[in-house]
């Protein structure tokens, strides 16, 4: 481990640096109509990056776009050559905690490893940071994770102010750094007690058993009444970090087609008809079912922790801010209510 | 104009009384989430919990198409005027029930923080209730609420049109929240989610963004009424109202119709005049 310690204008060196020979992604002001959203985009200016706040998206885009014309990705970026490997800069632990979510499923599970995916992460540095401040949404350590640190990041910046503390765990990328000055322990130590100590508390807490137990809640009633007010568009899904669902197809015309692969979401009426015409998840209170179970129960009794990571996006994005806290205390209401406090694990 | 609070109290009151008397199963109206402050849909059901009832500059959700949801329930809902235009057009499409309907109507509706619908908004009282909230407005009133406003596209020619939806529309993610938000958009089965035949590539690439834009707007012919729920929905903040807002525009010019004014009136596809203007569209 090496720890390094630079000022901004050395960063912004650094950056000028690591931009020759890498791809750098980063949250960066987007004019989206009448207001600016905060998203991960390929830069070629440091000044661009925005630190201070949880971004509006997760790097879902950059590690796993929405259409991928199968080895073909990011044609139309400007400060994208395939040849370079990325570097995502700024991450945050939720949504390192949701790339891991994308490792265990695409490249870890023995039973099918997707290349697309695997060859853009082999090619992908992640730059995690440290949280300073709680979003009204955000719940990531109600769920057990730190937002202080991630360890699943292989490179950690702390902000302190117009400092940067680069943490470096993987020996694989201490070259890169190697030139910086070096950082006091101690120090970062400190820095982040104190922000372990002022992070203000989550106004909600996680009180269920995960997994949740798979057959009794699939068959509660709950699930109508929770999404009596959802719409049933896609916007939780497609800003969820760890919603990977996607199709396969073919597109194009004039004889030449190109093969595809675009997300998908569960919560579309579409996403799970039959070709006899037949829809086992016809309702939207089924569907957000899926949902919910696939993140607090499947994922979890499949792989290795929960499939959600608290970012709170799904609950800024919603056009009816239906919440996903709000569900979960209405099934640990259920459960209680039912005397259902066994997990699903066997 | 009426202000936010009073209203919210009077929607309150309403709601204990029609509760408290078993007039209604429930009530769909605004209140907040139990960990946000922000808008959200709520459904009451017991006249001690009608206090959670608001209305503020964030309402912003046209909660009409819930009204689908219920079926031989009685339920009472909170209607801003275009919310109640939305209701005329149900009702005047037989999909709803007016014995099982009671509707409190906002007049003089304030308007909705950031929803540039509002700015061209020439109804601003309920077009049709059982209770009215609010204080009516007034023609003038409303007239000196619109004076000045100018229609941005409408100043633009051709290539600065298609620029600006280009623009628009490349941030589309398809993720149909416009859709689902739009009180019009109720069919069984939208054509973008039909695949024989196959209408859209399902890959999000700008010329299917555009086709799905120019299909939704042109169903909303005689049929959107302006409340602009769609560009509040959309997570990408695109004009996906635009389209619509011309069809409204285009409907009244042309065949001087208004949806959603009166329960009775026909819809204006289903209406066929011997003298009705042939002025196409694209002229």
């Amino acid at each position: 481990m090496m720890i390094k310690k630079i000022s901004k204008e050395r960063f912004k060196k650094l950056f000028d640096e690591l931009k020759e020979e890498y791809n750098i992604a980063a949250p960066i002001l987007k004019d989206k109509g009448k207001e600016k959203i905060l998203e991960y985009d390929f830069i070629n200016d440091f000044d661009q990056i925005v630190w201070d706040r949880q971004p509006d998206s997760s790097p879902k885009n950059i590690i796993f776009p929405q259409n991928s014309m199968l080895g073909n990705d990011y044609k139309g970026s400007k400060y994208y050559d395939d040849n370079l490997s990325t570097i995502i800069m700024g991450v945050r632990s939720c949504d390192i905690e949701a790339v891991k979510v994308f490792d265990q499923v695409f490249i870890e599970d023995d039973s099918y490893i997707d290349d697309s995916y695997k060859n853009r992460r082999d090619k992908t540095i992640i730059m995690g940071i440290s949280c300073a401040e709680r979003e009204d949404s955000c719940f990531c350590d109600s769920l057990g994770l730190d937002p202080i640190e991630s360890d699943y990041a292989p490179v950690y910046i702390f902000k302190d102010e117009d400092e940067f503390f680069i943490k470096i765990k993987d020996e694989k990328y201490e070259d890169l750094f190697e030139d910086l000055p070096k950082g006091d322990q101690a120090q970062l130590k400190a820095l982040k007690k104190q922000r372990k100590e002022e992070f203000k508390e989550s106004s909600f807490t996680l009180d269920i058993p995960t997994p949740l137990p798979e057959k009794e809640m699939f068959e509660a009633d709950i699930w109508e009444e929770m999404t009596e007010k959802c719409l049933g568009c896609g916007v939780c899904t497609y800003y969820c970090p760890t919603c990977y669902c996607f199709n396969f197809f073919w597109e194009g015309e004039d004889g030449e087609s190109t093969k595809y692969k675009s997300w998908d979401s569960c919560m579309f009426s579409s996403y799970s008809v039959h070709a006899s015409g037949h829809n086992p998840r016809d309702s939207k209170g089924k569907r957000y079912r899926n949902r919910i179970m696939h993140k607090f129960s499947y994922h979890p009794l499949n792989y290795e922790g929960l499939a959600c990571v608290g970012c709170g996006r799904c609950i800024d994005r919603c056009p009816v801010n239906l919440d996903i806290r709000e569900a979960l205390k209405m099934t640990e209401e259920y459960l209680l209510e039912e005397g259902g406090d066994e997990s699903g694990k066997d | 104009m009426s202000n936010y609070d009073s209203i919210s109290q009077e929607i309150s009151e309403i709601a204990k009384k029609l509760l408290k008397e078993s007039k209604v199963d429930k009530v769909i109206g605004f209140g907040l989430g139990r960990f946000t402050k922000e808008i959200t849909p709520i459904f009451i059901k017991k006249a001690e919990d009608a206090d959670r009832l608001i209305f503020n500059k964030n309402c912003e959700m046209s909660l009409t198409k819930y009204l689908l949801n219920y079926k031989g329930e009685k339920v009472a809902i909170v209607a801003k005027p275009c919310d109640s235009r939305a209701i005329n057009a149900y009702l005047s499409e037989d999909l709803i029930k007016r014995e099982d309907l009671v509707i409190i109507g906002i007049n003089g509706c304030p308007g909705i923080e950031g929803n540039t619908a509002c700015e061209e908004c020439n109804i601003r009282n309920a077009v049709i209730c059982d209770y009215s909230v609010g204080q009516e407005m007034s023609e003038e009133e409303i007239q000196a609420e619109i004076e000045g406003f100018e229609d941005e596209i409408d100043k633009m020619n051709q290539a600065e049109r298609l620029a600006y939806f280009q623009n628009e529309f490349e941030r589309c993610t398809r993720c149909y929240a416009c859709r689902e938000a739009c009180y019009v958009c109720n069919c069984e089965q939208c054509f973008t989610d039909s695949n024989k035949p196959k209408w859209l590539g399902e890959s999000v690439k700008l010329n299917d963004n555009f086709t799905y834009h120019l299909m939704r707007g042109i169903h909303m012919a005689g049929r959107c009424v302006n409340c602009g729920a769609c560009e509040m929905a959309c997570p990408e903040g695109i004009d996906v109202r635009a389209f619509a807002a011309k069809m409204c525009s285009a409907a009244e010019e042309i065949f001087d119709y208004k949806s959603g004014m009166d329960p009775e009136q026909k819809t204006l596809l289903s209406e066929y005049k011997v003298d009705d203007s042939e002025k196409g569209f694209m002229e």
